[in-house]
C-alpha cells in the first residue's frame, strides 16, 4: 500500500557541504504522499538537514528535490513554504501574545478561527489571550504547531517536535500529526522515539553518517496510523 | 596673526600635556605609554602631511582635485566600516557604497543649494565631515545587521518558515540596527550647544569669526551630518540584507566571528577614535 501511493518528495543523489563540512552524501529516497515518514538516525546524521532541504531552507550542492515531480527550484519558494510547513524543534515565538503568533501563520485569522486552532493541539481556548512570554515549553512548542496549521499546509516537516515535551504533550502532537494525515496531508517527522515512529509512521528513513540506510521499502514500520 | 592660532611653538609646547598623559599611564601601569607616545606621533606626522597636502590642493588642484580627495576618503571610510562588520556577506562594496551614496547625496545637495561654496577649501573639510558621519552610521549599522542576523537565525528562519518574504522576516532586526545606528546622531542633534560646543564652530570661533557666524555653519554641519548617517545607514542596510539573503529568501550561512577578531578590527584603535 506505502509502494502504490503518490510520491510527494524525491531526493535523487542529494549531496550537501557546508563549509567544507560534508552534511549529507548522496541521499535518494522517495517520500510518499498522504502518509506520516519518520526520519531517524543518530545525532550528526544529516536528519534536520534533509527535512530543511524539503521547504528550501537548504540547497543541495549536488542532486536535486522535487514536490511532485517538479524540481523545487522550479515553483515559487514563498509558496512552497507555506504548503510546506517547518516546525523546528526548540519553539520560537515571534510575537507578544498568543493570538498575534497565530496571526504570524495567517494574517486575518479570526479570533473563532485562532481558538479552534488552539482546540486542534489541544490548547484551552482561554490561551488566546495570554503572552507568550509565559508559556511553557510544550505549550509553545503546540502554539508553533498551531501557527503552522494557521497556513493551511499540505505538509508538515516537524523536526523533533516532541524532544522536550512531558507524555501528555507529546501525545497531542502526535495526535495532530495523526489527524492532519486523515485530512489528507504528508507529514515528514524526525523522531529518536521508536515507539513514536511506530505509533504514528508508515514507513522510516534511517539516516547513518549522512547517508540513507533504508528506503521506504525497507522500511522498519508498516504499521498503519491508528 | 591671529593670536588664538598657536605658533609651532606652541604645538611643540603642548606635547607637555601628552608627556602628562604618558606619566599618569606609566603610573598607573596601564601598559599604555607606548600607545599614547605613538598615537601623538602619528596624529602630529598625519595632520603635518594633510595640512601640506591640502595647501597644494586649494592652491592648484581645483575642484576636480577636492572631489578627487573626497573619492580617496570615501574608499578609506568604506575599508574601515567594512573591517568592523567582517563576516558580512560582501561588507566592503556595501559598506563603500553605503558612504559614497550618502556622502554624494549630502554634499551635493549643499552644493546645488548654493549652501556651501564650490572651492576646494569648503567641499574638502565639509565633504571629509560627512564622510565621517557616514562612515560611522554605516559601521554601526553593519556592524548590528551581522550580529542580529546570526544571533536571531532561528527568529528570522521561523518567519521564513511561515512563507514570509526575506525583508519581512528580516524587518524587525533591520529596524533595530537602524534605531542603533542613528540614535547617536539624533542625540547629539539634540544636545548640540548644550552639553557641547561642536567642533566646526568651535573652530571657527578660535579663528576669530563672530559667534553668530559661527552659528551658521554649524547649523548647516548638524543637518548635514544628520542626513549623511541617514542615507548612509538607510543604503548600508538595505544593501546588506540583499547580502544576507539569496534569490531563494534563505539566511546565507555567517561565519562565526570571535570577539578577538572584532577586536582586532578598528574597534579600539585610531579609526574608532574618529567615529564621532
Amino acid at each position: 500500500m506505502a509502494q502504490s501511493a503518490p510520491t510527494l518528495f524525491t531526493l535523487d543523489r542529494v549531496t550537501v557541504r557546508r563549509g567544507g563540512t560534508l552534511l549529507l552524501d548522496e541521499v535518494s529516497c522517495h517520500i510518499p504522499a498522504g502518509s506520516c515518514t519518520a526520519v531517524t538516525g543518530p545525532s550528526g546524521a544529516g536528519k534536520t538537514t534533509l527535512l530543511r532541504l524539503l521547504n528550501r531552507l537548504e540547497e543541495p550542492d549536488r542532486g536535486r528535490v522535487c514536490l511532485h515531480g517538479r524540481p523545487l527550484p522550479d515553483l515559487d519558494v514563498l509558496a512552497l513554504r507555506r504548503r510546506v510547513a517547518l516546525v523546528a524543534q526548540a519553539p520560537v515565538l515571534l510575537t507578544g501574545d498568543v493570538l498575534d503568533e497565530l496571526r504570524a501563520g495567517q494574517p486575518g485569522l479570526d479570533r473563532a478561527q485562532a481558538a479552534g486552532l488552539l482546540d486542534q493541539v489541544s490548547l484551552p481556548a482561554a490561551m488566546l489571550t495570554r503572552p507568550t512570554a509565559g508559556l511553557s515549553g510544550g505549550e509553545a512548542q503546540r502554539l508553533c504547531l498551531a501557527r503552522a496549521l494557521a497556513a493551511r499546509p499540505q505538509v508538515l516537516l516537524l523536526d523533533e517536535p516532541t524532544s522536550a515535551l512531558d507524555a501528555a504533550s507529546a501525545r497531542a502532537v502526535e495526535q495532530v500529526a495523526g489527524s492532519f494525515v486523515a485530512d489528507g496531508g504528508s507529514v515528514v517527522l524526525i523522531s529518536h522515539d521508536p515507539g513514536q515512529t511506530s505509533r504514528i509512521a508508515r514507513q522510516v528513513l534511517v539516516l547513518r553518517a549522512r547517508q540513507l540506510t533504508a528506503s521506504p521499502a525497507q522500511t522498519t514500520s508498516h504499521r498503519e496510523r491508528p | 596673526m591671529n593670536p588664538a592660532v598657536p605658533t609651532w611653538a606652541g604645538v611643540a609646547a603642548s606635547l607637555a600635556l601628552v608627556a602628562l598623559a604618558v606619566a599618569i599611564a606609566w603610573r598607573q601601569r596601564l601598559r599604555l605609554a607606548r600607545e599614547i607616545t605613538i598615537a601623538a606621533a602619528r596624529a602630529g606626522a598625519q595632520l603635518t602631511a594633510v595640512g601640506a597636502v591640502l595647501l597644494v590642493v586649494f592652491a592648484r588642484a581645483g575642484l576636480a582635485g577636492a572631489f578627487g580627495w573626497l573619492a580617496v576618503m570615501v574608499l578609506i571610510a568604506g575599508q574601515v566600516a567594512a573591517r568592523r562588520a567582517r563576516g558580512l556577506p560582501r561588507a566592503l562594496p556595501v559598506a563603500t557604497a553605503a558612504v559614497a551614496a550618502g556622502t554624494a547625496a549630502t554634499v551635493g545637495t549643499l552644493l546645488a543649494l548654493g549652501v556651501i561654496g564650490p572651492q576646494p577649501r569648503v567641499v574638502i573639510p565639509v565633504g571629509g565631515m560627512v564622510v565621517s558621519g557616514a562612515m560611522a552610521a554605516a559601521a554601526v549599522t553593519l556592524t548590528r545587521l551581522r550580529e542580529e542576523a546570526a544571533a536571531a537565525r532561528p527568529l528570522i528562519e521561523a518567519r521564513l518558515c511561515l512563507g514570509m518574504p526575506a525583508a519581512q522576516a528580516f524587518a524587525p532586526h533591520l529596524h533595530a540596527a537602524l534605531r542603533t545606528a542613528l540614535i547617536p546622531s539624533v542625540d547629539s542633534t539634540k544636545t548640540v550647544g548644550l552639553i557641547s560646543l561642536p567642533g566646526a564652530m568651535t573652530g571657527l570661533i578660535l579663528a576669530g569669526v563672530s559667534p553668530l557666524t559661527a552659528i551658521r555653519y554649524q547649523i548647516v554641519v548638524m543637518y548635514m551630518l544628520l542626513a549623511a548617517a541617514a542615507l548612509a545607514a538607510l543604503i548600508a542596510a538595505r544593501l546588506a540584507q540583499h547580502a544576507l539573503f539569496d534569490d531563494a529568501h534563505r539566511l546565507r550561512p555567517l561565519p562565526v566571528v570571535t570577539s578577538a577578531e572584532r577586536q582586532a578590527g578598528p574597534g579600539g584603535t585610531n579609526e574608532s577614535r574618529r567615529l564621532p
